[in-house]
């Protein structure tokens, strides 16, 4: 099945098993290796990316509940004046340790910034309470987020 | 795995009316893709309902608020209309699954899925919400407790689909109310047990009381035994020896990997009191 989005901003089509997971898309058909896979089941977040701008898990999301509609990826992110003020806030604190969950943190905290973005961090912990880092680096993650809202 | 995107309500009506063994709508996709993932769900017919306008989004009558068989926890949650009229409902929904799951998961598909575990159906019974049932020739609405009758077995014919949630926008309104889920930790837990409650007291009695639980049975369900109990009776009037006997009746706990039964039973029994304390 034919199936039109857009893709970190560009138009795309893609001629795919519309039941195909958006995280496999990503990571096979236009090599976006940021986007990852960890649970596999929505428990962790690695696989989080924005979907027409709200947060989702790509590993329970099908290509064809993206047809129309945006799709944003951490290296879309990355691109965005937002994105690399968090990128730089998460470098300057140390929070990246083997990195494997910071691109799912950078696409929820991404989005805390452009909804909310309250200097708070009681919010900023509910915001990313879906992403699970193994490397337990939470407070530093939680310094950088908070870093970011005070400089946006 | 066969596919279908039907272009419209009526179409997706006619497909239903096919006979098929082994078919499963998808909307948000947040529990049938686990279960694609490990094997529950094979070869099957998937239908995609997600893109269609009528079975989405939050409406309001003089008297009632609808919702939307594939509206998203997030659109409840951030819905201006819920809020004003049901913000007992709303707000004991915020720790549904996870912020990046309550974007995709739709409250259709949690009440369709049947997990006894749901967090919406505690309240929905205590809130005595109606749920309409559609397919090509009939249209039907059955209050929620008549919904489920075993585990994950609900009354919808192989033809129909839940169309909308119904509740009246007075259902919570002069209630004290409660909603409990207690599980391993904050977000991203599955209710281990969950208490629903909503009660009116005059002159020091109760003069109305609605108790509903999840987890704790097949399915999630209301109290009508501890209910009818309670009802008149001061808070120094409870005996809650009866209402520990009366539990044992209605609950019927199991052990699983969450917790066993004899924590769930007590966990329950503490949170009636907590309520009927508070
Ligand atoms: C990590 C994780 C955490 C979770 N946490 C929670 C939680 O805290 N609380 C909770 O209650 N649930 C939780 N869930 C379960 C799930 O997210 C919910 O049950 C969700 O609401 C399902 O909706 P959906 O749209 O994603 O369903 P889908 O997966 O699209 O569909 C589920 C089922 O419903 C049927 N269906 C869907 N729509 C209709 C309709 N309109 N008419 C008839 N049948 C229909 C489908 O055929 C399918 O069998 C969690 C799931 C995951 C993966
Ligand atoms: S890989 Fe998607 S949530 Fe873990
Ligand atoms: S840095 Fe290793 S999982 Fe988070």
């Amino acid at each position: 099945m034919k199936i039109n989005f857009l893709l970190n901003k560009k138009p795309v089509t893609i001629d795919v098993d519309p039941m195909k997971r958006l995280l496999d898309v990503l990571r096979e058909d236009f090599q976006l290796l940021g986007t990852k896979e960890s649970c596999g089941e929505g428990e962790c977040g690695a696989c989080t990316v924005l979907l027409d701008g709200k947060p989702v898990t790509s590993c329970l999301v099908n290509v064809i509940q993206a047809e129309g509609k945006e799709v944003l990826t951490s290296e879309g992110i990355a691109e965005e004046p937002l994105g690399k003020l968090l990128i730089d806030c998460f470098d300057e604190t140390n929070a990246v340790q083997c990195g494997f969950c910071f691109p799912g943190f950078l696409v929820s905290s991404y989005y805390y910034l452009i909804s909310n973005g309250e200097l708070n961090l009681e919010k900023i912990k509910k915001a990313l309470s879906g992403n699970i880092c193994r490397c337990t680096g939470y407070q530093k993650i939680f310094e950088s987020v908070l870093l970011a809202c005070e400089r946006k | 795995m066969d596919f279908f995107k039907p272009a419209n309500l009526e179409e997706l009506l006619l497909k239903m009316q096919e006979s098929s063994e082994n078919r499963y709508l998808l909307a948000g996709g947040t529990d049938i893709n686990v279960q694609i993932k490990n094997g529950l769900i094979k070869n099957a017919e998937v239908i995609y309902i997600n893109h269609l306008a009528a079975l989405n989004g939050i409406k309001e009558t003089e008297t009632e608020i609808s919702i939307g068989a594939t509206t998203t926890y997030f659109d409840i949650l951030h819905s201006n209309l819920i809020k004003k009229h049901l913000p007992y409902f709303q707000a004991s929904l915020d720790f549904f699954a996870s912020p990046i799951l309550q974007t995709s998961a739709t409250i259709g598909g949690n009440i369709a899925n049947g997990s006894p575990t749901a967090d919406v159906m505690p309240l929905l019974l205590v809130l005595d919400a109606d749920l309409k049932l559609i397919s090509k020739s009939n249209s039907r609405k059955i209050p929620v407790s008549d919904f489920y009758f075993g585990y994950k077995k609900h009354v919808m014919k192989p033809e129909e689909i839940i169309f909308k949630i119904v509740i009246r926008k007075n259902a919570e309104e002069g209630y004290q109310h409660f909603y409990e889920k207690v599980g391993a930790r904050k977000t991203l837990t599955i209710a281990k047990v969950a208490l629903a409650g909503l009660k009116k007291e005059k002159s020091g009695k109760i003069k109305e009381i609605k108790l509903a639980v999840g987890s704790l049975n097949e399915f999630a369900r209301r109290l009508p035994k501890i209910e009818a109990y309670l009802l008149g009776k001061t808070v120094t009037e409870i005996d809650y020896n009866k209402i520990d006997e009366l539990l044992n009746l209605e609950i019927t706990p199991i052990t699983d990997l969450r917790s066993d039964k004899e924590y769930r039973y007590h966990v329950c029994a503490n949170l009636i009191r907590t309520f009927l304390n508070q």
